[in-house]
């Protein structure tokens, strides 16, 4: 089944005056199945950054057209447009954005209480969950109180206590050393073996490695993509590599 | 390196902060203004030669030392908040390659260049004002006749040098600032993970017991001379509770309200409660100032307007009549006084109204019961009743209140007729001496005096059967610097413009004291000249200074705004991507600043409504009796200074809502 479909996404950025244009994506069309874990790779400039904004239907493209579910999330009227967010989408960011005011366990009910659930159903949430990430020692700390890892674990919980169709991830393992990296990316793994859709995007080789597709994109194209079929992360990581490698060196001779 | 860098680097500096320093600078500007004013009004020659500028220059030297420290305290204040916004920046700076020393350079123009536009705008703005306020003040004080108002060149130079030694410290305490850090604390500066604060039950408890001792105080108060010597006591308690309970108190309730799961898990109180307790944290002291500054604000305004206003009723306590001469009876030719008036009277044109002349004895004695003692307690400061039990007693033969009443009483040897000013004498007797008197009759009016709701001591008047009797009791009862024999007193009222019967006073005292120096004259007019000046005074520094506090209580609310302002956007920022729409977010900001906003307020109204008695008490000591007036002067300053504040609150809020998007 499909969960996600992006058709002919294209974004054009305008300067104030109308001078410059500044296309960030030219022509985007790729799809995502349910239970899929899809990583987005691409150098800095080449409009993963835009692309992730409008599927979380924080941006609007100039034109084409995103599915979620069979609802088309770039025609939502604004009114709506948050409480789609917060049912549908769980987001994890590089640098966390937890809120210092508020205990672990109260950044990761935020979603939950702006969605007005009842404590007794958030806390009965949270058990599971917080179990499943390891976080359950942390839940009364504040997050300066904790480590980056910590901290982006509280982050994953925050994304998934609304059960959401689709996670959306941006560098989630940017800011964070390569054991706690690894560790983010065994969790992203075992969640997503119970079913969980996750679209990633990042820098990392590392990272992407453990999708079960990659996407390159290129001066605001899809470029490329991988599928993992039976190949294990070290050979993904091999390929992934050599991949990057002929991108960069702009090479059109690829497969 | 050119020599121009640095002039230019740190105007470029305060321009890019204008949001933050023009307020600064208008700020600075605003003391000098003040300051130069107070202190220009004050050494003004043409003041010397006015009636009852003594007490005049008295408050307004009060005026310059109070404008003076609050100069300092504020401005440190406020070059404290703007500095540490600036971290930052400055951090940048040192990384970009700037040493300290050349950093400590910018910071020497821009705090020159702040000081000459503060200085020049402000001496500028105060002569210009200060002229305008000066005028002000006069007409307040009813002078007429126009006086001068010159540039006062000692007034600019002691301003100039009180505000550069102000300047110089904030600048040395900015020096300070940048030696002691290093530029990766600039850089981060002030981005440390908060604490969760801490609430103390205790202090909570502190500050709701010594609320209520203050407020207590305040409403047991039941005499004039009590509410005077307790009113700063309950001060002090008011300040010592309001801070307790800002600080903690507020933070106690808001842990209990988040300890409450059903309460607290809601959409709308979840982001409230857990923001408003961190900036509870930040802020506390500052609301508790606000909430004082307010409450200060308020009550100098009600009670020196008050008193302004009321100060026509209250003269009549005062002075029951225009004017009244007394000399002592045996040496004094009355009819030769009178012979001076009535020709200082024709001079001038003037007509006099009711007229009285009767034989009196004056003395003041010590209540104890019904005995009256001459000899004072000796212990008279440590016991507070003491002025309480001081009385005012005049005695007054029968046949002089006959004729002035058209009565036809009659009394024996040891009897007599009470009129008491303010409440009824409650014994059957008065013991003066050995001898003991018999109140026949309490009488409810009298030629000479009438009846007042507040009577500061007690003020007797007592009819006796005759001169002789009268003479008796003044012997036993007077103390050395009292006359030595018996009174007699010639009262009258005078018709027609105030000018004029200025004028009469003045010559008829003159001519008076010419014939007599032993006279004793008491005039209504040449004594409101001096109640203009008193309460004209004290209403122009009360307004003055009011507005003043207003100022700095608007400041201190705008810069509190900024500074959160930046804070919050972040917040919001990551609450709208997980979820929060743009007009929840707006809904919890305006919930949060009113909350901040109005809670200082609310404590002040508060402040207010409780300290109303003890007002109308200490106001009664002015005799200022007119409870529905005092109410009505409070109601509206409180009306218009929450009219102000709410203004203040509508643009500071928009300039917080432009930061957040």
């Amino acid at each position: 089944m499909r969960l996600l479909e992006v058709k002919n996404l294209k974004k054009i950025y305008t300067t104030r005056f109308g001078g410059n244009q500044v296309q960030a994506l030219s022509n985007v069309s790729f799809s995502v199945e349910q239970g899929e874990y899809v990583a987005i790779m691409g150098e800095s400039g080449s409009g993963k950054t835009t692309l992730l904004n409008i599927l979380a239907s924080l941006d609007k493209p100039t034109s084409g057209e995103v599915f979620l579910d069979g609802k088309n999330i770039v025609t939502i009227k604004d009114s709506e447009i948050s409480a789609f967010r917060r049912d549908n989408l769980g987001f994890v960011f590089q640098d966390f954005n937890l809120l210092d005011t508020f205990s672990i366990q109260d950044n990761i009910f935020l979603p939950l209480v702006l969605a007005q659930k009842s404590y007794e159903e958030m806390n009965s949430r949270i058990k599971h969950l917080s179990q499943r990430l390891e976080i359950q020692e942390l839940l009364q700390k504040f997050p300066y109180e904790v480590s980056g890892g910590q901290k982006q674990r509280a982050a994953v919980a925050r994304a998934l206590i609304t059960q959401p169709k689709l996670v959306l991830a941006d560098e989630p393992t940017g800011a964070l050393d390569s054991k706690a990296a690894m560790n983010l990316l065994k969790i992203f793994s075992t969640i997503n073996d119970l079913g969980q859709t996750i679209l990633m995007v990042t820098h990392s080789v590392a990272a992407a490695s453990h999708a079960n597709r990659v996407l390159f994109i290129k001066d605001g194209e899809i470029y490329n993509q991988i599928y993992r079929g039976s190949m294990s992360n070290d050979d993904m990581y091999q390929k992934i590599s050599f991949t990057l490698s002929v991108l960069a060196s702009g090479g059109e001779e690829l497969e | 390196m050119n020599k121009f860098f640095y002039p230019k680097l740190a105007l470029v500096n305060l321009k890019k902060n204008g949001n933050t320093y023009i307020p600064y600078i208008l700020t600075c500007i605003g003391s000098i203004m003040a300051f130069y004013t107070m202190v220009s009004i004050h050494s003004n020659k043409g003041l010397d030669q006015m009636p009852g500028s003594t007490n005049l220059k008295f408050i307004l030297f009060l005026g310059i030392i109070v404008i003076g420290i609050f100069a300092v305290i504020f401005l440190f204040y406020t070059n404290s908040f703007l500095i540490k916004r600036r971290k930052k920046e400055l951090g940048l700076y040192s990384i970009l390659g700037l040493e300290k020393k050349h950093i400590a350079r910018v910071l020497f123009y821009e705090t020159v260049f702040v000081t000459i536009i503060s200085l020049s705008l402000g001496l500028i703005g105060g002569i210009l004002i200060g002229k305008l306020l000066f005028l002000l003040l006069l007409n307040i004080v009813h002078f007429k006749s126009p006086l001068s108002f010159h540039i006062d060149y000692w007034g600019l130079l002691i301003t100039t040098g009180v505000f550069l030694a102000i300047f110089s410290l904030t600048l040395v305490t900015n020096f300070l600032q940048v030696k002691i850090s290093n530029p990766i604390d600039l850089l981060k500066g002030g981005q440390h993970g908060e604490k969760e604060p801490k609430s103390s039950w205790i202090v909570t408890l502190i500050g709701i017991i010594s609320l209520g001792t203050g407020y207590g105080i305040a409403l047991s108060v039941e005499t004039p001379l009590e509410a005077l010597l307790l009113f700063f006591v309950a001060v002090v308690f008011v300040i010592i509770g309001t801070y307790a309970l800002f600080i903690s108190g507020s933070i106690t309730l808001l842990k209990q309200l988040k300890k409450n799961k059903k309460f607290y898990y809601q959409s709308r109180n979840f982001i409230s409660v857990s923001g408003m307790i961190y900036r509870m944290k930040q802020n506390a002291v500052g609301l508790a100032n606000i909430c004082i500054l307010s409450t200060m604000v308020l009550v100098t305004l009600s009670t020196t307007v008050s008193l302004y206003i009321g100060q026509e009723g209250m003269r009549r306590d005062f002075y029951p009549w225009d004017v009244s001469i007394m000399g002592e009876a045996a040496n004094t030719d009355f009819a030769a006084v009178k012979a001076i008036v009535e020709l200082e009277k024709e001079k001038l044109n003037v007509r006099s109204g009711d007229e009285i002349s009767f034989d009196l004895a004056h003395f003041r004695a010590f209540q104890e019961g019904s005995h009256f003692l001459k000899d004072m307690v000796e212990d008279e400061s440590t016991d507070t009743m003491y002025y309480e039990r001081v009385s005012n007693m005049t005695l007054i033969p029968l046949d002089d209140y006959n004729r002035l009443t058209g009565g036809n009483k009659s009394l024996a040897e040891n009897e007599m007729l009470i009129f008491s000013v303010g409440d009824n004498y409650e014994e059957q007797t008065l013991v003066f001496g050995d001898d003991q008197y018999l109140i026949t009759e309490q009488l409810e009016a009298i030629p000479m005096d009438f009846k007042k709701t507040q009577d500061m001591g007690h003020t007797y008047y007592l009819i006796v059967k005759d001169d002789a009797v009268m003479e008796t009791i003044y012997q036993t009862m007077k103390n050395d610097d009292d006359p030595q024999t018996t009174l007699h007193a010639l009262m009258f009222n005078l018709e027609g413009d105030e000018e004029i019967l200025n004028a009469f006073s003045a010559n008829m005292r003159a001519a008076v004291l010419q014939s007599n120096p032993d006279i004793n004259i008491q005039n209504l007019y040449e004594a409101l000249t001096e109640l203009y000046f008193f309460f004209g005074g004290f209403l122009f520094l009360g307004v003055f200074l009011g507005s003043l506090f207003m100022m700095a209580t608007v400041l201190i609310i705008y810069f509190k705004q900024i500074s959160e302002g930046y804070e919050d956007s972040e917040r919001f920022v990551i609450m709208q991507k997980v979820g929060m729409d743009k007009t929840e977010v707006k809904k919890t900001i305006s919930k949060q600043i009113l909350m901040v906003f109005f809670l200082p307020l609310a404590g002040a109204i508060i402040h207010v409504a409780f300290a109303f008695p003890v007002i109308t008490k200490m106001l009664a000591a002015f005799r200022l009796t007119n409870i529905p007036l005092i109410f009505l002067c409070t109601l509206v300053g409180v009306v218009v200074y929450a009219l102000v504040y709410t203004g203040v609150y509508l643009l500071t809020a928009r300039s917080y809502y432009k930061m957040i998007h």
